[in-house]
């Protein structure tokens, strides 16, 4: 039986570091009218 | 989706669904993602809520072929995965939630710059009423636009990044002022340790050699409209007199992405009740050599007639799911293509911050128009009640933005049971506020369309990683 486990950011951890707000605005790059924030890049150095 | 309330309230939630020929199972509050099998797939769906003795008898009377032992196996795999963070994982940042906003209270990092509120197209699906957004026709100055850059460094505090789309309207209707304000902003950076980023929406119209060079040396992003196939485009795209864009802007377009190297762009459509089928837009956006693609739904009343419908819903999914396949396959063949929406990275995606606090609009992301006034995003410009204050005097109306910045993935009491809540943290503030007359309200169209490019793109995710 089979379990993949994929490599993910781990959200816990990065409460911890998180929100320098280095990151790009989500409407910015390109929607600008259905915005979600999974495609964003985090820009912390730190996280 | 599986949600598990335990008797002591801690609250987990897992989604599995088959995709791709992939089962795969989210653990959403560790964000971790899982590619399994069929009979763990079965298992994890009942695990934390069957006796395990029951549901080892049911795995064992649906599969032949699985012994015992696998499925104590497979109990195992799933006992490492929960005491390692990684499945059936607690929510333990609803208590936070208000929190983790007021880390980026008082910060404002990016601005929407109206400069210009006119077009020289006359698309009637446009959200923004022709670039006019239910008022007058103006451009704006060079000193508002200064204004609006220096109101952004000092309220930026200890942001680095700094973030400026010009926008309209036709933006390149007032090309100089943009210019100068670029200058303008360069100049800055340097003595304010900033790092601006600036993108350039445009219809392409006025695209020529002076707009191309300077676009491609200044901005970090150009955002190009065309909605793909030209009779799709032309339907809605059209100058005062009527007559289709596409010929106009194509070739403009395809000497942009040229001349722009390695630099981003989006060639950004717009699908409509006329286009459910907008894989086909994506096609002819692929055969004319763009491969950063971004197609969106449109915006708009409900009872308007590019307005997509209920009977629309199920051939738009069949669209994205289509839409992942092709791009698995071109993946394949060495010929990738960029899905703004299904951009996803799972290692170095969003901070939980940003997960629960979503966009940023009213608080750290404002529109200015051509007056300087300032509103929470460029959706809200024109809708009086939410102007904030303006760049001279900087945000005054104190209710309005404590309004946005209330507003979080926790504060939705619609996204409480939805699997997709940290991968859209409560969506869009202007869809809740036009769908349902609030800015806490869903816009469950959106939701529906949103969930659909999730389970995509995470799929994807997880066949490239497999096949690599």
């Amino acid at each position: 039986m089979m379990i993949k486990t994929l490599e993910t950011k781990n959200l816990c951890d990065s409460a911890k570091n998180g929100g320098c707000g280095e990151c790009q605005t989500s409407c910015q790059s390109a929607c600008k009218t259905s915005c979600g924030i999974a495609n964003q890049q985090c820009e912390n150095k730190q996280d | 989706m599986r949600n598990h309330q335990k008797r002591n309230e801690t609250i987990q939630m897992i989604h599995c669904y088959k995709l791709g020929g992939m089962n795969i199972v989210l653990d959403i509050y560790s964000g971790s993602v899982h590619v399994v099998d069929e009979v763990a797939y079965d298992i994890i769906e009942q695990y934390e809520q069957g006796d395990k003795a029951q549901i080892k008898a049911r795995i064992l009377e649906t599969y032949d072929h699985v012994s015992e032992a696998e499925i104590d196996e497979c109990f195992s795999q799933i006992e490492e995965l929960k005491q390692a963070g990684k499945l059936y994982a607690p929510d333990t940042f609803a208590p936070m939630a208000g929190t983790l906003k007021q880390k980026t209270a008082g910060v404002v990092k990016a601005l929407c710059l109206h400069v210009a509120h006119t077009c020289n197209l006359n698309c009637s699906y446009c959200f923004a009423s022709q670039g006019e957004y239910q008022g007058d026709r103006a451009v704006m100055s060079f000193e508002v636009g200064k204004q609006a850059l220096d109101f952004l460094i000092e309220n930026s505090h200890g942001r680095r990044n700094l973030e400026v789309d010009f926008f309209g309207g036709e933006p390149l209707m007032n090309f100089d002022v943009v210019k100068q304000l670029v200058a303008y902003a360069r100049q800055r950076e340097k003595e304010c340790g900033k790092n601006f980023r600036f993108t350039l929406t445009t219809n392409g119209i006025l695209i020529n050699e002076d707009v191309i060079d300077f676009s491609n040396r200044e901005m970090s992003n150009v955002v190009l409209s065309l909605d793909g196939r030209k009779e799709i485009h032309d339907r809605y795209r059209v100058d005062y007199a009527g007559k289709g864009s596409w010929e106009r802007i194509v070739p403009k377009f395809q000497q942009l992405v040229q001349a722009r190297g390695n630099k981003n762009y989006y060639m950004r459509g717009t699908f409509t009740h006329a286009n459910p089928d907008f894989l086909k837009d994506i096609e002819e956006m692929l055969s004319l050599g763009f491969t950063e693609l971004s197609m969106e739904p449109v915006v708009c009343a409900p009872d308007a007639p590019s307005a997509l419908t209920k009977e629309d819903l199920p051939v738009v999914l069949e669209q994205y799911e289509k839409l992942a396949e092709l791009m698995l396959q071109r993946h394949r063949e060495g010929k990738p293509f960029t899905f703004y929406h299904y951009m996803i990275d799972l290692k170095g995606g969003p901070c939980i911050y940003k997960r629960v606090s979503g966009c940023g609009s009213g608080t750290e992301y404002m529109a200015v128009t051509p007056w300087g006034d300032l509103y929470p995003c460029h959706q809200f410009v024109g809708e009086e009640r939410f102007k904030l204050g303006d760049v001279w005097k900087g945000v005054t109306n104190h209710e309005i933005q404590n309004e946005f910045a209330s507003c979080n993935v926790y504060s939705r009491p619609e996204c409480k049971d939805c699997w997709a809540k940290l991968y859209c943290s409560g969506g869009c503030a202007a869809n809740a506020y036009h769908a349902t007359g609030a800015i806490t309200g869903v816009y469950e169209y959106g939701c529906e369309l949103f969930r659909k490019r999730m389970e995509c793109a995470i799929m994807l995710e997880a066949a490239k990683t497999l096949e690599a």
